[in-house]
C-alpha cells in the first residue's frame, strides 16, 4: 500500500496540473479575442480614413496622399492596406513588391503570413459603395509583436504556475505531516504495544480515528480479561482438584493402611501420576503464549525476587549467581516466564550441592537461557529419556521430570528448543533456545 | 510444638491434623481467615500452616496482617495455587515456606521441621542434636553415645521442646502453652511427670530445675 502523504501529493499535482493548464489556455485564449476586438475597431477607423482618402479625380478614383498615414509609405512598416474597386486594386507603398491577397469575405481574418519578416498580419476586410462604385479596402496590421508577448506571457505563465505548484506542494506536505500526526502517533504507539511497552493505546485522537483506537483497545481488553478469567477458571478447577487430592495422597499414607501395603502402594502410584499429569496439563493450559501484548519479563525487577524464593525454599546453603546483561527484557509473558525460570532453578537447586547459575543472552534474534548446577548431572544416554515425548511420568526420573517436562511445554509453545548438556561446574546444564518473536 | 493450621477443607484439616498429631505436635484447626488473624496473633504458636484461599479474609491478606503486627511465627503457606508467580508472591507477603497442593504427607512433615530448626537457628541436619543427644524425629527416639532410647509421645513432645530451645530457661505454663492445643486440659502436674521420667531415661542434669522460674536443658550430661 502506497503512503497516504504519497497519494495525497499524487492527486494535488493531477488536479493542479490539469486545472491551471486548461485556466492559463482559456484565459490567453479570451484575451486574444479581446485584444484582437480591440485591434479590430482600430482597422476599422483606418478603413473609414482610407474611405475618406477616396476622392474623384481626373480620372475617376484617386486617393488622397495627403491624408494617408505615414505608416503606409515606409516599406514592411507593419501596417497594409489595400483597396480593391471595379477599374483594378491599389496597394499601400508600405507592401512595397509583395501582394497582400484580399480576404475571401468581409471582417477580420488572423494568420496570413507575409514578407521576407514573416510578419503576421491581421486583415480586416470592409466593403463601402462611394461615389457610384462598390469599393472593398482590407487594412492589415503586423500582428507578430502582439503574439511574442503573448508567447512572452504563455511562458512567464508556465514558469509562475510551476513556482506556485512547487509552493503548495510543499505546503501540502507540511499540513499533511500535521494532520496526519495523529495517525504517526498511533502507528508508534502500536509499534511500543508489540515491544509490550505499554499495554493500552491512548485514547486522546482525532475524531476520524477514535473508533479505530477504541476498538483496538476494547480488543486488548478483551483479550487481557479472557485471558485472565480462563486462568481463572483453570485455577479454580486446579484448586478443586488438587485439595481432594491432597486428602487422599494423605490418606493413603495414613497408618489405617498400614495392613494392606500393596493397596496404599497402587494407590500412592496413582495418584501420583493423577497429581504429574495434573499439575503438566494445567500449565499447558494457563499458557499465555503470545497472546497479549505488555507484561513483559524485565530482568532487573523480577530475578532477584525469584533467586531469593529460590533460596528460601532450598536453604542458604545453595550460592545462585546469575549473568544477565544489563537491562535486559524478555518479550513473553512474565507469569509463564517465571514459571519456566522458577522450575529450572528449582530443579537445578534440587540436584546441586553447593552451586546453581543461571545465564541469559540475546544474540540476534535468539535468546539463549541457561542453567548450571554442581550436582550429579544426568548420564548422557539417560538425558534423551527424561526429555522424551510420550515417556511415562511415573518412569522419569523424579524432580527431573515433572519440573523439565513443564519447562519443555513452555519452550515448545514459544517455538523454542530445550537440550540437556554437561555443564562446566560438573552437574547438569539445561540450554534454551528460544527465538525471538516477530513484530506482527 | 504448637502448630496453628489454618485450612477451610474439613476433610482435609482432618487429615493432617491426625498426622501432625501422630508426629506429636499440638494442632489447633480454624478454617475461617479472620479467625486466623485474631487467634494467630494472640495464641503462642511455634509455627502456622496456612491455606491461601480461605473463607472471611484471603490467606495473603491474613499473612500481610500478620506480619504488619510484627507476628514473627513462621508461616508455611499451602495452596492449591502452585504457579511461581503466586509462590514468590506469598513469599514477598512473609511467608518462610511454600508447600503446594497435593503434598506427600511426609514431605509436609520434612518442611515443618526444618522451618521449626532454622526458626532457632539451627542447621539443618536429619536428626535434633543438642546437649550430646541425638533426635530422631521420625521414629520419635533419642540416641546418645549410638545407644537408642525409646520414648513416649509425651515424652518425645516434651523433649523435642527442650531440644529445640537448649539452655533456656522454660515456664510450666510456658511448656504448657507450646505441648497442648488450646483445648486440652492443662496440668503442671502431668509436665512433671514427664520431666522426671526424661529425667530417669536420659541423666538427673540433662534437665535443670530452676526453682520459681521453671526448667533449664542442656546441663552437663553424665
Amino acid at each position: 500500500m502506497k503512503s497516504i502523504q504519497a497519494r495525497l501529493s499524487l492527486g494535488l499535482v493531477g488536479v493542479l496540473v490539469v486545472v491551471g493548464l486548461a485556466l492559463a489556455q482559456i484565459s490567453l485564449w479570451l484575451f486574444e479575442v479581446g485584444l484582437q476586438r480591440y485591434l479590430e475597431t482600430g482597422l476599422r477607423k483606418e478603413s473609414e480614413n482610407l474611405l475618406v482618402a477616396l476622392v474623384r479625380g481626373h480620372s475617376g478614383l484617386e486617393l488622397d496622399e495627403r491624408r494617408l498615414s505615414s505608416a503606409y509609405q515606409r516599406p514592411f512598416s507593419g501596417y497594409y492596406f489595400r483597396i480593391d474597386f471595379e477599374g483594378g486594386s491599389w496597394r499601400s507603398r508600405s507592401l512595397w513588391d509583395m501582394d497582400m491577397p484580399r480576404p475571401p469575405t468581409p471582417g477580420l481574418h488572423a494568420g496570413l503570413e507575409l514578407g521576407p519578416a514573416g510578419q503576421q498580419l491581421l486583415v480586416l476586410r470592409a466593403d463601402y459603395r462611394r461615389l457610384g462604385q462598390a469599393i472593398s479596402i482590407s487594412v492589415a496590421q503586423d500582428y507578430t509583436p502582439v503574439r511574442d508577448g503573448f508567447r512572452r506571457m504563455q511562458q512567464l505563465g508556465l514558469g509562475l504556475g510551476l513556482v506556485a505548484l512547487l509552493l503548495i506542494l510543499v505546503l501540502q506536505r507540511i499540513t499533511v505531516t500535521r494532520s496526519l500526526r495523529p495517525l504517526e502517533r498511533t502507528r508508534e504507539q502500536i509499534a511500543q504495544l508489540q515491544q509490550g511497552k505499554r499495554s493500552q493505546l491512548d485514547s486522546e485522537v482525532p475524531v476520524e480515528l477514535e473508533p479505530l483506537v477504541a476498538q483496538i483497545n476494547h480488543l486488548l481488553a478483551h483479550t487481557e480479561d479472557s485471558l485472565r478469567r480462563s486462568r481463572n477458571a483453570l485455577g479454580n478447577l486446579g484448586h478443586a482438584l488438587k485439595t481432594p487430592l491432597a486428602v487422599l495422597m494423605s490418606l493413603a499414607s495414613s497408618e489405617r493402611l498400614n495392613d494392606l501395603p500393596e493397596v496404599r502402594a497402587q494407590l500412592q502410584a496413582q495418584l501420583e501420576q493423577i497429581q504429574q499429569r495434573l499439575s503438566r496439563e494445567l500449565n499447558r493450559a494457563r499458557l499465555a503464549g503470545d497472546a497479549l501484548p505488555g507484561a513483559h519479563f524485565d530482568c532487573a525487577t523480577e530475578l532477584p525476587g525469584l533467586l531469593s524464593t529460590l533460596g528460601m525454599i532450598h536453604g542458604d546453603h545453595l550460592l545462585i549467581r546469575h549473568q544477565v546483561p544489563d537491562g535486559l527484557s524478555l518479550p513473553w509473558d512474565r507469569e509463564d516466564l517465571l514459571e519456566l525460570l522458577g522450575n529450572l532453578l528449582d530443579n537445578a537447586c534440587k540436584w546441586a550441592d553447593s552451586e546453581v547459575c543461571l545465564s541469559i543472552e540475546q544474540e540476534g534474534g535468539v535468546y539463549r537461557l541457561w542453567v548450571d548446577d554442581d550436582g550429579p548431572g544426568i548420564p548422557e544416554n539417560a538425558r534423551a529419556g527424561v526429555l522424551e515425548r510420550g515417556a511415562r511420568l511415573d518412569e522419569q526420573v523424579d524432580g527431573h521430570g515433572l519440573g523439565l517436562g513443564i519447562v519443555r511445554d513452555i519452550a515448545e509453545a514459544w517455538g523454542g528448543q530445550m537440550r540437556l548438556l554437561e555443564s562446566p561446574l560438573g552437574g547438569l546444564r539445561v540450554s534454551i533456545e528460544l527465538p525471538r518473536r516477530v513484530a506482527r | 510444638m504448637r502448630l496453628l493450621l489454618v485450612e477451610d477443607n474439613v476433610p482435609l484439616a482432618d487429615e493432617l491434623t491426625q498426622s501432625l498429631q501422630r508426629q506429636g505436635y499440638a494442632i489447633d484447626w480454624l478454617a475461617d481467615g479472620r479467625d486466623a488473624v485474631y487467634q494467630g496473633s494472640s495464641e503462642p504458636y511455634d509455627l502456622i500452616i496456612l491455606d491461601l484461599g480461605l473463607p472471611g479474609l484471603p490467606g495473603l491478606e491474613v499473612l500481610a496482617q500478620w506480619r504488619a503486627g510484627g507476628l514473627s511465627t513462621p508461616v508455611l503457606i499451602l495452596t492449591a495455587r502452585g504457579s511461581w508467580a503466586e509462590r514468590i508472591e506469598g513469599l514477598k507477603a512473609g511467608a518462610d515456606d511454600y508447600l503446594s497442593k497435593p503434598f506427600h504427607p511426609e514431605e509436609l512433615q520434612l518442611r515443618i521441621q526444618s522451618l521449626l530448626r532454622r526458626a532457632r537457628g539451627l542447621a539443618n541436619q536429619p536428626t535434633l542434636q543438642a546437649a550430646g543427644l541425638h533426635l530422631d524425629e521420625g521414629r520419635q527416639c533419642v540416641s546418645r553415645d549410638g545407644q537408642d532410647v525409646q520414648l513416649t509421645a509425651a515424652e518425645f513432645r516434651l523433649l523435642r521442646y527442650f531440644m529445640l530451645h537448649p539452655q533456656q530457661i522454660l515456664s510450666k505454663s510456658h511448656l504448657a502453652e507450646h505441648l497442648y492445643n488450646g483445648e486440652t486440659e492443662r496440668d503442671s502436674n502431668v509436665l512433671e511427670v514427664h520431666v522426671n521420667h526424661l529425667r530417669r531415661k536420659l541423666g538427673r542434669s540433662v534437665i535443670e530445675t530452676h526453682r520459681g522460674q521453671g526448667y533449664r536443658f542442656g546441663g552437663v550430661v553424665e
